[in-house]
């Protein structure tokens, strides 16, 4: 028995100790209140950013137009076909109907149906009529979610010039890398509830924010053009057994290109095929080097020595600067010596006597020689530098090339002889034809480009590009000195090949013996315009390592009046006689 | 001996005197709400994991409701035992408590978790935490030794005596089985024992003092050491910036401070927890109360810290009036026992003090626990059927 005595002080011990208790129930409840009141919102937002999972949903890729509205990349939905393992419920209903649909193994449906995970891929890139037919049969588990895939209706056209996209629809190559963030629109995203495992809460319900396609990209490309040039390409491959073929087809007044091709293309559908004939046992390295070399643009990616194409420049450096006129007279007894060096002529005997036009017509090349040695190197350089040879065309496709050439303190008169006529340095094929385009356009130097304006999904133009343009790189009356010159090349000359019926052409002929010199390698190459008088078309075609015939005039030239002939009366350009 | 009851509060009581003798009908319907909402919640809270990791939603549900089940069974034959009757196995209880203890380490000892903190009593497959023994053994031990020192407990060497005995098993808790909550929990049911028992404040305000500037200093002395250390010292450190380590250490606090603040002042309703998903571990268990907090809201929290502070004020009531000293130590630490605990686990989840495992008496998943908080219930139980009525 607690005594009265002991009673009274163990009572207000108890009470004491009842009485903490409940102060420190108090003190805690406090703070559940500053925890539950004051921190409530902080806590929650932490605690929803934890429970939600982003899921993207892709923006529609804008498509690539050519400059009549043709659709050259385009998108076509698809269909990923996945299942939740939780959420099936009739696994061999689902394993069947799986494999029947999608045309797949048992054994590989199976092993990722039974697969605990919180959602496993069974296929992508399906088509969206096999996707439907897999929805209608509403089975729990399976999720067929749509995504677009970018789609080239035309294959293999322009393969290098429009580039493809890679698994996240991001451009991979040329225009689509370049367009990027035009193309690309942005992503919506999809706000889901999920355990701390990822697997969806299915009563949480979602939050969504919708994407926002990407613009159409307008370029100048013209896929008629392009579609006869890489006709035209094929044939001479074959004809001519070649390594391969490029043309370019550009307004010479603005630098719109219409038609780029580079054969052999490759399939934009199916980019990372490599060509038939590929040994299989590649390593991965070689694999990649593979394909990138088939990527290639050889137009803008590769240099090359011009050759005689490149008199063009020197021409009209030479009539700019006063040291020739078209009727200066010449003699060519088969070579010059130039310091101490014999540089031989392409004819052997020598040209005898000739004026600088026919010197041009019969692409001799002393008369060339002693053109640019009357300009020396510092003016020579200067002519180098005003016609933009030195900097990059600025075209709006990755990977342009830059130009290869002596450093003007190492140019003697040897290495300004052979620059003359177009060797001992390189530059990219559209680097030359944008030169003689700006030569032969009043003296503008454009910048080539396929960009012409991005349009949004409801049609308004959203930005229409511009490009730079040099003025005055070359003196009108030169520019029109050359255009006749190079018209006489053709009507008369080594570029006779290149003749159309009916119009009046200009062009000039090359034909370069590759580095290194001896190994029986040419190019073959053509340069030509429309009409002669008021340029509205230039072309170069290059043919890289034709065989047998190899000369420019009789290989390159005949694909330029080909495709003359049937391009010039499809832009509207009048026969001169009508 | 024939039981009459009166619900009613003790006031009300002494003006009835109708019966001679008095069951707390009020504490076992206090006890039987906590078990019931314990049971609710621990269903709430388990069920999405017990799917997925056992593929019964009902899996901790079921052991509990077994637990509950064999503790009530317990209880109730307690109750009906006079109190004085365990007066003689105070010494065995001690032993048992250091042997129970000590078996952990035998092949006997269970290891979960990675702490090996559970026997298994062979024959019967049943569980046990030997820590939850040593708590009801030591509130037995320590009232009867106050009993039997009489006023020698006034005395500064009874005074150091009783603290002494509580500590070998103290340390062989925080040693052997690695379980410093426990440990913790014993010590502070021995100590409010003895500041019952001792009519003096002084001794208790300067260790109270005492052990305040000790753990501030503790705290300063960590927050100035290096990175490096013991686990014990990154509690520390992350519970005064639970962000810090969020990933870590911090991981079970932050995620318990998520459930709390998201639940706000309604909570999201029973079930509807977003956190027992998987993102805080021990769900059904230490943390359950934060559970509680993000499904009924601060007025959920505020019904369960009610309830604890009406068990602990009926058990005030019955240990005042207990027949004899020895059935008001009884109650007493029993006291101690469910009020330590219970605000030392709020005080976990809510970050108010550094991260130890300390589970919610009568709520949290638990069988050894709650089997033998029963039985403690049973003992003031059978104290409060001594109480005279008349006495009162």
């Amino acid at each position: 028995m607690l005594t009265n005595n002991n009673k009274i002080y163990h009572r207000k011990k108890i009470m004491v100790l009842t009485i903490a208790c409940v102060v420190m129930f108090l003190l805690l409840f406090g703070r559940l209140i500053y925890l539950m009141v004051w921190r409530a919102d902080y806590y929650s937002q932490l605690a929803t950013d934890l429970h939600e999972r982003e899921r993207s949903i892709k923006a529609a890729r804008g498509r690539i137009l050519d400059r009549n509205g043709t659709v050259l990349a385009d998108n076509k939905t698809v269909c990923t076909i996945s299942v939740i393992h939780n959420q099936i419920e009739n696994e061999e209903e689902v394993i069947r109907v799986l494999c029947k649909e999608l045309d797949l193994s048992e054994e590989y449906v199976r092993k990722r149906v039974e697969k605990y995970s919180s959602m496993e891929r069974i296929k992508s890139n399906v088509d969206k009529a096999v996707g439907d037919k897999i929805r209608e049969y509403d089975l729990a588990g399976v999720k067929v979610d749509e995504d677009y895939k970018r789609y080239y209706p035309y294959g293999e056209l322009a393969s290098k010039v429009l580039g493809f996209t890679g698994g996240d629809n991001q451009g991979i190559i040329g225009l689509e890398v370049v367009y990027e963030d035009y193309l690309a629109g942005e992503a919506g995203k999809i706000l889901t509830v999920t355990d701390a495992r990822g697997v969806e809460v299915e009563e949480a319900g979602e939050r969504r924010r919708e994407p926002v396609a990407g613009n159409d990209l307008y370029i100048s490309l013209d896929r008629n053009i392009q579609t006869y040039a890489t006709q035209l390409a094929e044939q001479a491959m074959a004809t001519k057994e070649a390594d391969s073929v490029s043309i370019i087809v550009m307004n010479p007044n603005n630098g719109e290109i219409y038609a780029c091709v580079n054969v052999p293309e490759f399939d934009l559908d199916n980019p990372y095929e490599l060509p038939e004939g590929t040994s299989d046992t590649l390593t991965a390295e070689e694999k990649q080097d593979a394909l990138n070399r088939m990527w290639r643009n050889a137009c803008i990616n590769d240099t090359y020595e011009p050759g005689s194409v490149f008199k063009i420049i020197t021409a009209a450096a030479g009539l700019e600067e006063g040291v020739v006129t078209p009727s200066s007279t010449f003699s060519c007894p088969g070579f010059i010596v130039v310091d101490d060096r014999k540089i031989r002529c392409h004819k052997v005997a020598g040209h005898g006597s000739e004026d600088f036009v026919q010197a041009t017509m019969n692409s001799c090349n002393p008369v060339f020689i002693t053109v640019g040695l009357r300009l020396g190197v510092d003016n020579y350089y200067k002519y180098f530098e005003q016609f933009g040879l030195k900097t990059k065309t600025g075209i709006d496709l990755p990977g342009e090339a830059g130009t290869i050439m002596h450093k003007k303190e190492d140019m003697g008169n040897v290495e300004l002889a052979t620059v003359s006529f177009g060797q001992s340095f390189q530059i990219t094929a559209m680097q030359m034809i944008t030169t003689a385009a700006s030569i032969i356009n009043g003296g503008n130097r454009v910048t080539p480009h396929f960009g012409l304006k991005a349009v949004d999904e409801s049609g308004e133009v959203v930005e229409s590009f511009t490009y730079p343009v040099q003025e005055g790189i070359v003196s009108e009356e030169t520019s029109a000195t050359m255009r006749s010159i190079l018209e006489m090349v053709v009507s008369e000359g080594s570029g006779k090949n290149g003749k159309v019926e009916g119009y009046r052409v200009g062009g000039k002929t090359a034909t370069s013996q590759t580095l290194p010199r001896g190994s029986g390698r040419y190019i073959a190459s053509f340069i030509g315009f429309a009409p002669a008088d008021d340029p509205q078309v230039i072309a170069i075609a290059i043919i890289n390592n034709p065989q047998g015939v190899y000369y420019g005039g009789q290989v390159a030239a005949p694909v330029i009046r080909q495709l003359f002939e049937n391009i010039l009366p499809y832009l509207g350009i009048k026969e001169y006689n009508q | 001996m024939t039981t009459r009851t009166i619900r009613k509060s003790g006031i009300r009581k002494k003006k009835k005197e109708q019966s001679e003798y008095f069951f707390d009908y009020s504490l076992l319907f206090i006890v039987l709400f906590l078990l019931g909402f314990g049971l609710i919640m621990i269903y709430s809270a388990s069920s999405y994991e017990a799917y997925t990791e056992f593929g019964d939603a009902a899996y901790y549900l079921k052991k509990q409701a077994v637990a509950i089940v064999v503790g009530m069974a317990a209880m109730i034959v307690v109750a009906n035992i006079p109190y004085h009757f365990w007066e003689r196995f105070a010494v065995l209880g001690y032993v048992v408590s250091v042997i129970l203890i000590l078996l952990v380490k035998t092949p006997l000892g269970i290891e979960a978790n990675g702490a090996r903190r559970w026997i298994r009593i062979p024959g019967i497959g049943f569980q046990v935490q030997p820590a939850e023994v040593a708590k009801l053994c030591m509130i037995l031990f320590l009232a009867v030794m106050v009993c039997k020192m009489g006023k020698s407990v006034r005395t500064m060497k009874g005074f150091f005596l009783m603290m002494a005995i509580p500590l070998p098993i103290v340390l062989l808790i925080w040693q052997v089985t690695n379980n410093m909550s426990s440990a913790i929990i014993v010590m502070a049911i021995a100590i409010l024992m003895v500041f019952v028992a001792s009519p003096d404040y002084k001794k208790f305000v300067i260790a109270g003092v005492g052990v305040v500037a000790a753990a501030a200093l503790l705290v300063f002395y960590v927050i100035n050491s290096d990175g490096s250390g013991n686990f014990r010292f990154a509690r520390i450190r992350v519970w005064l910036d639970p962000e810090s380590d969020a990933q870590g250490v911090g991981f079970q606090t932050l995620q318990g401070l998520y459930a709390i603040g998201s639940g706000g002042i309604w909570g999201k309703g029973l079930g509807q927890s977003m956190q027992k998903l998987n993102f805080l571990p021990e769900a059904q268990n230490d943390m359950i109360f934060s559970i509680i907090c993000e499904e009924l809201g601060l007025f959920g929290a505020i019904a369960i810290i009610v309830m604890f502070i009406m068990l602990i004020w009926r058990m005030m009531i019955i240990a005042n009036n207990a027949p004899d000293l020895f059935g008001a130590m009884l109650v007493v630490g029993v006291i101690g026992h469910i009020a330590v605990q219970a605000i030392l686990n709020i005080a976990v989840v809510t970050g108010s003090i550094p991260n130890t495992g300390i589970s919610l008496p009568f709520i949290s998943y638990g069988g050894s626990s709650v089997m033998f908080l029963l039985i403690e219930i049973g003992l003031v139980l059978s104290v409060a059927r001594r109480i005279q009525l008349k006495e009162l």
